[in-house]
């Protein structure tokens, strides 16, 4: 590793602050004793949180969106991985067109993703539906998934199969004792940047979402629309602390440099 | 009948027929090489035996036991990868341990028997290790164990040795040889390494372009290869185009670009073009002026148990091997006589399609 020089570090320096900067001012605006987004500056205060807790609709579009992220992470993580094993090993008709498929979504604008699924909604009467819902966002999870699967699964040795296999393993041993072990890296890593992906979509999300199936930053942007209090700070914070809660466990079992660099 | 028979052995893809026609027994206990360049079809015959490849046509059986369409898992063959292909994710222990767990083998059964395989490769004191945590030689050891630990019919080595420093691949040669014969396991190994199937094989097959070419005891294929393929893939080999000038009785005088040489006339009729097949060892360098042909020291190599001289005569360069009986060698460009035994001298019928490639018989 070749060290950095005085200018080299001032550079990331910054860079790291500008990345760093308004998570750390959110986080402290919403520990303050004001009625307007400030830091604090005369005390830590959690009325904010108190305020968010009792608010039955932030409570409900919360429990709302990890639902939502949980099922939409783990049902696109169950499509991907025969997906992405398909691609990456067989020569077949189409697999070129199947891996565009999969990964169109991340092209296409989350906005005009927004509309087209209202409009379809509309047309199957599947207004307001929460299952609906989940399917719009593995669309939008899946390239994810993919991306990090498909890194995992290339370089990949197929000996190691056909070692566990010519020691008298069936291929569904095969798969769950040597394969799915061997790429779970690619598979939890997929898995958290879905759920991170679904926690935090807005854009499609306002365009789908009913009444009763309003997610946590759509609820936000409607507070929002109306008036701006540290309220928005607190739900930031918890956002925020809940991400990094997860991101720090997956460092801890596995290393986030293993599953995002894709090494062994 | 034999333990292991291929017979009439075919893989066709496409229109490429990656192996013709291959036919081979091997017997129980008996430890068989196929050597070969690359792409000659014996990796490819290795995973029919294993059954990850599907023969085209041809017939492969164990024991008595028609294998040819049994899946692999089914066969219970020891298989050790080029590659080592050992579990990750698991410890030495359990690497060992998986075939015999998909036996269903008890579990204080299955704790004795790999500790006994681990023992076999002098792995005991690494059975909670990681692979990723051991040598090159110490996984190729893991791999051999996994393998042997089922006790299997036939064990299959795919170039195991190939990914070890020259070293420790001779060491792990022996050390191989001394495992086999101690579980006396019929074994299959695979090869492109000459010196590797001759030192540790009873038997060698050799292949080419899909085919096999000769089947024989290492020495036999040393000295009397029978194809000029042969000659040149195993060792190094002079290769001197001529043609019969006279064939009197049991002799045939050849001439070798005007230099008359004989040899055993072994059915050859005069005017036939013939290439002789002298190894390098064989030839001997005397004072100049003496033997069969003049020549000059143009280079000399130091191997250090032997020294190799390129020679340049009326033939070309030829190359000659002298072993380092520490007296001092020949210097560069001193005139040499090059004698041989003519009992030394193998005959192959026709001449040469071009000259020998070095960069081939370096293998």
């Amino acid at each position: 590793m070749t060290r950095n020089g005085p200018l080299a570090l001032i550079f990331h320096t910054l860079v790291v602050l500008f990345m760093l900067a308004p998570l750390v001012i959110v986080c402290l605006v919403a520990f303050t004793p004001e009625n307007t987004l400030s830091l604090p500056t005369r005390g830590f205060s959690l009325r904010w949180f108190q305020a968010v807790f009792h608010h039955p609709d932030f409570v409900q579009s919360f429990w709302n969106s990890l639902w939502l992220a949980l099922l939409s992470a783990t049902l696109a993580v169950a499509l991907a991985v025969p997906a992405a094993l398909a691609i990456t090993r067989w020569e077949f008709r189409g697999r070129g067109f199947l891996n565009t498929l999969f990964l169109s979504p991340l092209i296409i604008p989350h906005l005009v993703l927004g509309v087209a699924m209202l409009r379809l909604f509309a047309l199957v009467g599947a207004t307001g539906s929460f299952g609906w819902l989940v399917a719009a966002h593995i669309v939008i999870v899946t390239p994810y998934v993919m991306r990090l699967l498909i890194a995992a699964i290339t370089g990949f040795d197929r000996s190691v199969e056909q070692a566990a296999y010519s020691l008298g393993a069936s291929e569904a041993t095969v798969f769950r004792r040597i394969t799915l072990p061997m790429i779970l890296p690619g598979v939890t890593g997929g898995w958290l940047i879905a759920f991170i992906n679904s926690f935090d979509e807005l854009t499609m999300s306002i365009f789908i979402t009913s009444p009763s199936t309003v997610t946590l930053p759509v609820r936000m942007y409607m507070y929002a629309t109306e008036s701006i209090d540290p309220m928005m700070a607190a739900v930031s914070a918890i956002i925020v602390g809940i991400t990094a809660v997860a991101v720090l466990l997956l460092d801890r079992v596995y290393g986030l440099d293993r599953i995002l660099v894709g090494q062994h | 009948m034999s333990f292991l028979e291929l017979r009439d052995i075919t893989k066709r893809y496409g229109t490429l027929n990656a192996v013709s026609d291959v036919t081979l027994s091997v017997e129980k206990g008996e430890f068989v090489s196929l050597l070969g360049p690359s792409g000659c079809g014996k990796t490819t015959t290795l995973q029919m035996i294993a059954g990850f490849v599907e023969a085209t046509s041809g017939s492969i059986r164990l024991d008595g036991r028609d294998i040819t369409h049994a899946k692999a898992n089914s066969r219970g063959l020891g298989i050790v990868f080029q590659s080592y292909a050992l579990f990750p994710h698991m410890t030495v222990f359990d690497n060992v341990s998986f075939g015999l767990e998909m036996q269903r083998v008890p579990k204080a059964e299955r704790k004795d028997r790999v500790d006994e395989a681990l023992g076999l490769v002098h792995l005991s004191p690494y059975a909670g290790r990681y692979p990723r945590e051991l040598s090159g030689g110490q996984r190729q050891r893991v791999a051999l164990a996994r393998a042997i630990v089922i006790r299997p019919p036939v064990l299959l080595l795919d170039e195991p040795l190939s990914n070890l420093d020259a070293k420790l691949r001779e060491a792990m040669q022996f050390e191989l040889r001394d495992i086999q014969r101690k579980v006396g396991t019929t074994t299959v190994m695979v090869t492109h390494d000459q010196a590797e199937a001759f030192s540790i094989s009873d038997r060698v097959v050799v292949m080419e372009a899909g085919r096999i070419t000769q089947i024989d005891q290492p020495y036999r294929i040393y000295e009397h290869p029978e194809t000029e393929f042969i000659s040149r893939f195993v060792g190094k080999t002079n290769l001197l185009p001529g043609t019969v000038q006279a064939i009197n009785g049991l002799a045939a005088s050849v001439s070798l670009a005007g230099i008359p040489v004989e040899i055993d006339a072994g059915g050859l009729v005069s005017g036939e073009t013939v290439t002789l097949c002298v190894r390098p060892e064989k030839l001997r360098l005397i004072a100049a002026g003496q033997g069969r042909l003049p020549g000059r020291v143009a280079e000399r190599y130091f191997l250090g148990s032997q020294w190799l001289y390129h020679i340049d005569g009326p033939l070309g360069t030829l190359m000659a091997v002298t072993p380092n009986d520490g007296s001092a060698p020949l210097e560069t460009g001193v005139p040499v006589g090059v004698d041989w035994n003519p009992s030394v001298v193998r005959v192959h019928r026709g001449r040469l399609a071009e000259a020998p490639d070095p960069t081939l018989e370096a293998q």
